[in-house]
């Protein structure tokens, strides 16, 4: 029986453990080297024993990316690398490069999945790193629906796709712009993202092509939610959200809804709807437009992302519950705002409340006009108890 | 060492370079792609002249590909072909199921950056690597001496820095209505010029120098090098170019290097040859 994956991206613990108290099966960490995001946080090899054993208490599992290309100075303690991750008591490690799967597969009990980077996109292709005994296979993103029936209906291996987040604007591998343009190399970790850069397009006579917007190669981000109960049906493995540079709010958010969808399709597959509601909040938490990218085929004009770079920072997210006492939510702040505010708190295992902020206090008890200070510790009165990991939004 | 040419006019056959690489239709991208019957004549014809001749099959491949490229795969078996180039690892799970005998050669582009991952797909059929134009010398050096695997390194050319599915032009053409026929675009970006080409398969965007490693040739010669490739895209002269590649002495490379440089008024440089590339930012 296949079992439905939600796999959540985590940057550093806590939002190991965020990712995990809202509902992921697991979570994908990058290790002190040899990951594709060498410029994000990442975990020490303490943080990922520490990581792996919050992951476990709750029976979840942890996978460790170790998947750039490697250079000949890499290969060195490339295996002690790997038998520590498997001291770590990670689950799988995520590669793209043999070299990795074939020591990890012959010095390790460690699983193998082979990352998206490797661009797998065909059924022979998928064959041949089931012969060589890996566990899963996360597919390229430029596979339709027809296409990853035919691979899952074709092989014995299970099957990992992206489900939502940010797109590469070529095959994942085959873009060294990062490397030309600013020197830092995209395949170990290093990406500049020059795809979300702006050019200008000449004709072949090397006259400007010009539009209302400058030439980018950035498209829309990735959005599944309406097609969950498809991509259930068709026996995919595990459904992964990217983002691993994501903050808190934004895993909380994604893999929240999506855990809801997923459950709520699961529980009864012949009554089940689709809800808008759950979409708009995915939209409002992004704040880009999300679409299933290739998934239906569609790789058309409609696909691409002309509004340059302006990414405007979500203020929604207004705080972390820290704890609940004697009837106060003890809160830290992470946007402002201010009594008669109407927002909500959403959480793992609890039901949205909704409300309008009441008086509040310091964490000295002294009465505020609003709350200005990030990570400033804030007090209010609620008479519903909510549960640490919980957050205050703004109401939609 | 040997030099081998990306052939992009059969007529070249001819010329200085010792072999060639070739792409076919719907099967290969950054290389001229020729129909099965140009690829019969094509390999009669270095046969004749005594000169090798690789085929790039190098696409990333979707299942609808597979059936096509099987009967390619089993079509090249039957010619003299001395290796196919590939990047989607379907070829080397089909290579071994039809039992073929043409020789792989590792050419993953990007990822061809160390000698024992090379030594990985030589186990599988690789006699031959593809090296990364995104490697220092040195780097490649000692990837000579531990591959098991023979070296085709890129010497000279315009080199690939992207291929998608998406069509990246056309759409940006199609969503500000601007009318253009061009075959071959260009984007351009404080002052540097690059390559770009939308066609059926999607995009490839090329680097903006032409890398001329002439001056390097015997350094890899030294290290027991066993081919170097020079990309004839969008390259005017690669005949007298080839010919003074191969006329290239120790003593005089700096001269001939610097006549290439001036034929291609100065848009040359070494590439990563002496530059590595970072990825932690501190």
């Amino acid at each position: 029986m296949v079992v439905h994956e939600l796999l959540a991206p985590a940057g550093d613990l806590e939002r190991l453990k965020v990712a995990i108290m809202y509902g992921a099966d697991a979570v994908y960490i990058g290790g002190p080297s040899l990951g594709l995001r060498a410029n994000t946080s990442n975990f020490t090899i303490d943080e990922i024993k520490e990581g792996v054993a919050f992951a476990h208490k709750y029976n979840k599992k942890v996978h460790v990316t170790v998947n750039i290309s490697l250079h000949n100075k890499e290969l060195e303690g490339l295996l002690d690398y790997l038998k520590e991750l498997e001291k770590c008591k990670v689950d799988a490690i995520i590669v793209s490069d043999p070299t990795v799967m074939e020591l990890a597969l012959n010095n390790t009990n460690l699983d193998v999945h082979v990352s998206t980077q490797a661009s797998t996109l065909n059924i022979e292709a998928v064959k041949f790193f089931e012969k060589l005994g890996v566990k899963r296979i996360v597919l390229g993103r430029e596979t339709t629906k027809e296409e990853i029936e035919e691979i899952i209906k074709n092989t014995n291996v299970d099957i990992e796709c992206f489900i939502h987040g940010a797109m590469c604007a070529g095959y994942s591998g085959r873009c060294v712009l990062s490397n030309f343009l600013t020197a830092r190399d995209a395949n170990r970790g290093g990406c500049s993202q020059i795809c979300r850069w702006d050019f200008s397009l000449l004709d072949s006579s090397k006259k400007e092509l010009k539009g209302e917007k400058e030439f980018t190669f950035c498209t829309k981000d990735l959005s599944m939610l309406k097609y969950i109960p498809d991509m259930i049906d068709m026996g995919i493995s595990s459904f992964k959200i990217e983002g691993r540079m994501r903050s808190i709010y934004y895993i909380a958010t994604i893999v929240g809804t999506y855990r809801k969808v997923i459950d709520k399709y699961l529980s009864d597959k012949e009554h089940y709807k689709y809800d808008e509601k759950l979409e708009k909040i995915l939209t409002n938490c992004a704040n880009r437009d999300s679409i299933p990218q290739f998934f239906d085929g569609n790789y058309d004009e409609t696909v691409q992302y002309y509004n340059g770079r302006v990414e405007v920072s979500n203020q929604d997210f207004l705080g972390l519950v820290i704890d609940y006492r004697d009837g106060m939510v003890i809160l830290e702040q992470r946007n402002y705002f201010k009594p008669g505010d109407v927002v909500q708190i959403f959480g793992p295992n609890m039901d949205t409340i909704n409300f309008e902020i009441p008086d509040i206090y310091d964490e000295d008890d002294n009465l505020l006009d609003a709350a200005r200070h990030p990570r400033q510790i804030i007090k209010f009165k609620l008479n519903e108890k909510v549960e640490p990991y919980a957050m205050m939004r703004i109401k939609r | 060492m040997k030099l081998l040419e990306s052939l992009y006019n059969i007529d070249d056959i001819n010329n200085y370079a010792d072999g060639y690489i070739v792409g076919v239709q719907d099967l290969s991208v950054n290389y001229k792609n020729y129909t099965l019957d140009d690829l019969k004549k094509i390999d009669e014809l270095c046969l004749k002249n005594d000169k090798e001749l690789f085929v790039s099959l190098n696409k990333n491949m979707h299942n609808k590909d597979l059936a096509f490229l099987k009967e390619v795969l089993l079509l090249l078996d039957d010619l003299h072909i001395k290796g196919i180039i590939y990047y989607d690892i379907a070829i080397v799970n089909m290579h071994n199921s039809l039992c073929l005998k043409t020789p792989l050669v590792w050419g993953q582009e990007h990822f061809t950056t160390n000698y024992q991952t090379m030594n990985f797909w030589y186990q599988y059929g690789s006699k031959y690597s593809l090296v990364s134009a995104e490697v220092t010398l040195d780097e490649i050096i000692e990837i000579s001496k531990k591959a098991k695997t023979e070296l085709i390194v890129p010497i000279f050319g315009y080199i690939s820095m992207f291929v998608s599915k998406r069509h990246l032009v056309k759409n940006y053409l199609k969503t500000f209505s601007l009318a253009d026929n061009s075959d071959i675009n260009y984007m351009t970006k404080e002052g540097n010029v690059y390559p770009i080409i939308d066609n059926k398969d999607g995009v490839i965007v090329y680097s903006s120098h032409i890398l001329n490693g002439l001056r390097e040739l015997f350094v890899l010669k030294n290290a027991g090098i066993s081919y170097v490739y020079l990309n004839s895209f969008k390259i005017d002269n690669m005949n007298e170019i080839i010919k003074l590649y191969k006329e290239a002495k120790e003593d005089n490379c700096l001269q001939l290097e610097n006549k290439i440089n001036n034929m291609l008024e100065g848009n040359t440089d070494k590439g990563f040859l002496y530059k590595e590339t970072v990825y932690k930012v501190k």
